[in-house]
């Protein structure tokens, strides 16, 4: 983002110039040729990304399964979303699976990225290890979880039966099939966001540190009052990317639990693509996207503000 | 010297902990090969096998010839291809025209890409189904590649990149007399390569780990890619945990080599680019 800045001042300068020089058929030329390159993003984004935001709420506002005809029904599935019970469970699931893995993956990927900040013996060996959960696909994690969380001989309950307990059971219980997709959210999650705030930590000027240290400041003090002040904008834009992914999580929840037990991780893209694709209700399913969209409207505008904020600087 | 050695008996404590870090962090994926390795005697013996007893490679043999994993690689091997090849072509380009020209609609460009980048994919999943649909595209190549030919984030990388082209190489070529496109061609492109690298691996691993809309999208055995097959191999087989590994391996295998080919530079990249699809 910072490079958009520093360029992009002196092209505009050396625009007037140059527009001056060689006249109106080099703009012209380039109007053109700008326009060329960008036609085919044009038709892309537009097709198969802005369209349908607008799609989803008019398909939101009738009943229909695909099979048969599309018939206007107006706001009634929003009503009927309104008194829909699981809906409003999917919703209050989501937002405990979001919160739990965003807030720890926060301290979690921050306080990696601060030892990798250091330098040690093997560092990069090591920062490739930690680095490995998120090299791989979230499918694979999915079913080696699913694995490990196996009541009979699973990883956790093969460990837990060595130091003397009983068989753990996290899928099966209401109570701890959440914080089962939780842990495996944040183990495969926490070093996409390390790497994020290491580049952060990097981008630090040493001289801060030097000047720090001639005067004195302890390890905390530096910490505290240069590292975490001015990794500020890279926290801000990791809490809201962090946030809307969390939302839009859905592989763990349909490999490990399909929603149960119970309706304890129906998270909302669950519902969604339980109504859509295997009720095939796609009003239904599109009135629950536009409150999903709304809900994560207000993240998103905040992480726009914060890319423009950056561009700014 | 007190402090000296409380200093060095730190470092080494520190060196433990990332030591002990990393094998905690390392299980998941050892498990995963060793328990590819086991036959199903291993798994359900009273006594608990962290290694299998012999390397027992009937797994990878049943998975390729008794289940379709063959077929589910090639799959994933096309289509990823087929995304990163149109990534190469077209980003750069988008890229180009938002670093260097200004032509009528470039805001309007920015917002659509923006927007692309903060659209959750579930909240347009069902009416981008509705379109491939109405293409015809259901359980076709092109409706498991095409929603992903231009990576939103992918356009932003190229304009930054782009942006760092100095003005003066585009215009001697413009006053040696060069065409818009061999100026795109022969100066722009070689110039970012490593770039064009870069982008390559963030769409090669966000192309193979697309799992719901490949799960939407293909109906039957046939166009599944690998997420998608092994998915639906464990709602079948809840139980062959030994085969499902092998599986997981082969599809994690060729994630895994390019980075450990490419480190640094996927580090980098990700660095980058991670949290924003």
């Amino acid at each position: 983002m910072q490079a958009s800045t520093t360029a992009s001042a002196p092209t505009k300068r050396r625009k007037a110039e140059r527009t001056h020089i060689w006249g109106r058929s080099l703009a012209a030329r380039k109007m053109r040729f700008g326009l060329f390159f960008a036609t085919p993003a044009f038709l892309f984004f537009g097709l198969f990304y802005v369209y349908p935001l607008f799609r989803t709420f008019y398909v939101s506002l009738f009943s229909w399964s695909l099979l048969d005809e599309p018939r206007f029904i107006g706001m009634t599935n929003y009503v009927t979303l309104s008194n829909d019970k699981e809906f409003i469970n999917s919703i209050g699931v989501s937002f405990y699976y979001a919160i739990g893995v965003c807030v720890i993956i926060w301290i979690v990927s921050l306080g990696l990225a601060l030892v990798f900040n250091q330098n040690f013996r093997f560092r990069q060996a090591y920062l490739s290890t930690y680095y490995m959960p998120a090299v791989i696909s979230l499918t694979v994690w999915s079913l080696v979880w699913l694995f490990m969380y196996n009541p009979s001989f699973g990883l956790f309950s093969e460990f837990a039966r060595w130091l003397g307990f009983r068989d753990v059971r996290m899928l099966d219980n209401p109570a701890t099939a959440m914080p089962a997709m939780i842990l495996l959210s944040i183990w495969k999650g926490a070093p996409v966001y390390m790497l994020i705030f290491l580049a952060g930590l990097r981008a630090i000027p040493g001289d801060y540190y030097e000047a720090a240290k001639v005067d004195g400041a302890s390890a905390w003090q530096r910490l505290w009052s240069i590292t975490l002040p001015l990794l500020r904008p890279v926290f801000l834009y990791v809490v809201v990317i962090s946030i809307i992914g969390a939302f839009q999580a859905f592989t763990p929840m349909y490999l490990l639990t399909n929603g149960g037990p119970g309706s304890a991780t129906r998270v909302l893209s669950m519902f969604i693509f339980q109504n859509g694709f295997q009720f095939l209700k796609m009003g239904y399913a599109s009135a629950a996207s536009v409150i999903f969209l709304l809900i994560l409207l207000v993240f998103s505008l905040v992480q726009f503000r914060i890319l423009r904020f950056q561009q700014a600087e | 010297m007190p402090r000296k050695a409380f200093r060095t008996l730190n470092r080494i404590l520190a060196q433990l902990a990332i030591l002990a870090g990393a094998i905690v962090i390392s299980v998941p994926s050892l498990y995963m090969l060793s328990a590819s390795f086991m036959s199903s005697q291993d798994f359900f013996s009273t006594e608990f096998h962290l290694l299998p007893t012999a390397l027992y490679w009937q797994n990878y043999i049943d998975v390729f010839v008794s289940f379709n994993f063959g077929n589910y690689l090639k799959n994933s091997l096309l289509v990823t291809a087929a995304v990163v090849g149109m990534n190469l072509l077209f980003t750069p380009m988008v890229g180009y025209s938002l670093a260097k020209f200004d032509f009528p609609g470039k805001t309007l460009l920015l917002i659509f890409v923006l927007a692309t980048i903060m659209i959750p994919f579930t909240a347009i999943l069902i009416p981008l189904f509705l379109i491939i649909r109405s293409f015809g595209w259901v359980n076709t190549y092109p409706g498991l590649i095409m929603p992903f030919a231009m990576s939103a984030f992918g356009v932003f990388l190229m304009r930054q990149f782009i942006l760092a082209v100095p003005d003066d190489y585009i215009d001697a070529g413009r006053i040696d007399g060069a065409s818009e496109l061999r100026i795109y061609f022969q100066i722009v492109v070689p110039l970012i390569q490593p770039a064009l690298i870069t982008l390559a691996i963030v769409v090669f691993v966000a192309s193979w780990d697309e799992f719901l809309w490949m799960l939407i999208v293909t109906i039957g055995d046939a166009l599944r890619t690998l997420p998608v097959g092994l998915a639906k191999f464990v709602e079948q087989y809840r139980t062959r945990y030994e085969l499902m590994m092998a599986g997981s391996v082969v599809a994690a295998a060729p994630v895994v080599l390019v980075f450990l080919a490419v480190q640094r530079r996927f580090l980098q990249g990700m660095a980058g680019l991670s949290g924003l699809k």
